[in-house]
């Protein structure tokens, strides 16, 4: 499978908090370990990674910021969080896409975004500090959503962010601490989770389509020396541009012998106006 | 299609609220403390959300009427806006409501008796003077009618206070809920419009123009005082014979004699809701036209506006009475 290998495609970034809750994606996406040195263990391809981040919110927040940081030069990431979860009124192997992520030391309160997507009910989750086996609410309970939440929506909108549960135990039957059962439990449901990785990548794609390039923004850099408001409205200019089908090919003969930042600014001015002409 | 409902806690039983979820059917509900809880967080995406947005049942606390920003009303002195809705059910382009609020999610406060108090206090406080409230500023005032029975509670309410007129400013068709009441002459229908091209381009999931032509003229036949908002007009190459033509097309259906209003502007945004919309919609041409900043507003070169503005005047003169004529000052 083809490695990543540039800034120019968006990316979709599963944190799972153990090894045993991520080798269903690993080996379903075909997922090669990096050896680069990492502060967390990574499975990559083209377009999406997997970080096992460790148990706990704390791991998980520092392993998404880290994701993030390490991939800020993608025009957009999209994120899932995929783990196992308790939950009193669930059957063990159930699978859920949480709709409110409940911290409750800092009584801070989290909202994915519910996009109908078919297939998986909705479910709030309230992430604790250690295991707990107290199964007397109406949540599911993780310890890594709300690290998860607090990371990475400081880096994506809400609309790219989902967190995925499989419940792993209930007031009846535990199977938190056998890896291959965990591994199993998600592995039951892939095809499930491929739908809504698919999906989100879908949107993910649309976000990053109206992003420039960052070849291009480069070549159009290496033409003239440009102040920051010229970069501004060159930005507005070319996202305008290259939606409306213009290559950087065009525009650049379009810009023909421009050497001034001003000149090629009025060019592209020019072009835009001609083009919205027609609405 | 509606993706979810938040509901504050607080307000799960009111009877409004329970009205509005058995309209609403089968669909995820998921309690929240505060609307902000939802709608004020930055990491949202409005464009996304705009496709498949959220209701949020909630309780207004605070700021249930306002001011009217100055030049928003019809000449009269005093203006007031209330907003039972944030966000439109509908996507036009030119809306400044793209660059409002961090999010697409259509708020429905239910405490109407709250909003009431405030409308008979706000209009005690001018005498006997009319007081006009308009509230159509942050929603479309008739669209969610049938879910919200918004006019069931308030065309009683400004019935039943001498001096408050009240505007509903609407692309929609639900006018039933308004039918099944007798006429009140202080209630003002207001039907915005743009012509067919603009429509095409710039205004998604609007009905159509000739439906909402029908709509205005059952009320009107019904004796409910309609208004007429030409408002934005919006330049492409075939503006004028565009312009002309939605004319004849309102006013083969419509009585200009009966209209109690008609008001007319070009598209004009404040420079941060155009930065806002530009940056979430990057391919938009209408953003992409010349453009001029002034004063903080962002619209047509001079020119180009008064060219605009001058001809659609013209035209306009051609079927109505100048007094009910009223040009638009406010910048949205």
């Amino acid at each position: 499978m083809a490695r990543y290998t540039g800034f120019d495609t968006a990316m979709l970034i599963w944190v799972c908090a153990l090894h045993c809750e991520a080798k269903p994606v690993i080996d379903y996406y075909r997922l090669s370990k990096s050896h680069d040195d990492n502060a967390f263990d990574l499975y990559q391809s083209d377009r999406m990674i997997c970080v096992i981040s460790g148990s706990g919110k704390l791991a998980s927040a520092a392993a998404t910021a880290w994701a993030a940081a390490k991939y800020h030069e993608h025009p957009s990431i999209a994120w899932i969080n995929l783990g196992t979860a308790g939950a009193a009124n669930h059957a063990v192997g159930s699978i859920l896409l949480v709709n409110k992520v409940i911290d409750p030391d800092t009584e801070r309160v989290y909202y994915p975004a519910v996009i109908p997507r078919p297939g998986l009910a909705t479910a709030s989750c309230m992430s604790l500090n250690r295991p707990g086996y107290d199964y007397d609410q109406a949540h599911l309970f993780d310890m890594e959503a709300c690290g998860f939440f607090n990371s990475a929506l400081r880096f994506s909108s809400a609309e790219l962010t989902l967190c995925i549960k499989v419940i792993s135990d209930n007031r009846c039957q535990q199977s938190g601490r056998n890896r291959q059962r965990v591994s199993d439990l998600i592995q039951q449901h892939i095809e499930r989770i491929d739908q809504q990785a698919v999906s989100l990548l879908e949107i993910n794609d649309e976000v990053a389509s109206r992003e420039i390039p960052a070849a291009t923004w480069q070549r159009v850099m290496a033409m003239a020396r440009f102040s920051q408001t010229q970069k501004n409205r060159l930005r507005i200019l070319l996202r305008y541009l290259l939606c409306r089908s213009y290559s950087i090919d065009n525009l650049a003969d379009k810009i023909g012998t421009q050497t001034s930042a001003g000149k090629i600014i009025d060019s592209l001015e020019q072009l835009s106006y001609l083009d919205s002409r027609k609405l | 299609m509606v993706s979810c409902v938040y509901i504050e806690e607080e307000i799960r039983e009111h009877p409004r609220t329970r009205e509005i979820l058995k309209r609403l059917g089968k669909i995820p509900l998921i309690e929240i403390a505060h609307y902000g809880e939802v709608f004020n967080p930055r990491a949202q995406n409005f464009r996304l959300q705009k496709k498949n947005p959220a209701i949020i049942i909630a309780r207004k606390n605070k700021g249930h009427v306002l001011t009217a920003p100055e030049g928003y009303g019809l000449g009269t002195p005093h203006n007031y806006y209330f907003s039972h809705m944030l966000n439109c059910v509908y996507d036009c382009r030119y809306c400044f409501l793209q660059g409002m609020f961090q999010s697409a999610h259509q708020i429905l406060f239910i405490n109407y008796e709250d909003f009431g108090r405030q409308i008979r206090e706000t209009s005690a406080q001018h005498g006997k003077q009319p007081v006009w409230f308009f509230s159509g500023y942050d929603c479309d005032s008739l669209a969610y009618d049938p879910m919200t029975r918004f006019t069931d509670f308030f065309v009683p309410l400004i019935r039943s206070i001498d001096n408050a007129w009240m505007e509903l400013r609407t692309k929609s068709t639900q006018i039933r809920s308004l039918l099944a009441h007798s006429p009140c002459p202080r209630v003002v229908t207001a039907f915005s419009f743009t012509d067919h091209y603009s429509h095409r381009k710039l205004e998604n999931s609007v009905p159509p123009i000739g439906k909402r032509i029908k709509a205005m003229q059952r009320l009107m036949d019904a004796g409910w005082p309609t208004g007429l908002r030409l408002d934005p007009v919006v330049y492409h190459q075939d503006y004028k014979a565009e312009f002309t033509r939605l004319l004849e097309e309102i006013f083969e259906h419509i009585d200009p004699e009966k209209l109690h209003s008609v008001s007319l502007g070009s598209f004009r945004l404040t420079r941060d809701h155009f930065r806002k919309a530009t940056r979430l919609y990057p391919e938009e041409p209408l953003f992409a036209q010349e453009l001029v900043l002034n004063n903080g507003i962002i619209s047509y070169p001079v020119s180009q506006e008064e060219e605009m503005i001058g001809y659609c005047e013209t035209q306009l003169m051609k079927h109505i009475p100048r007094h009910i004529y009223q040009p638009c000052e406010w910048h949205g």
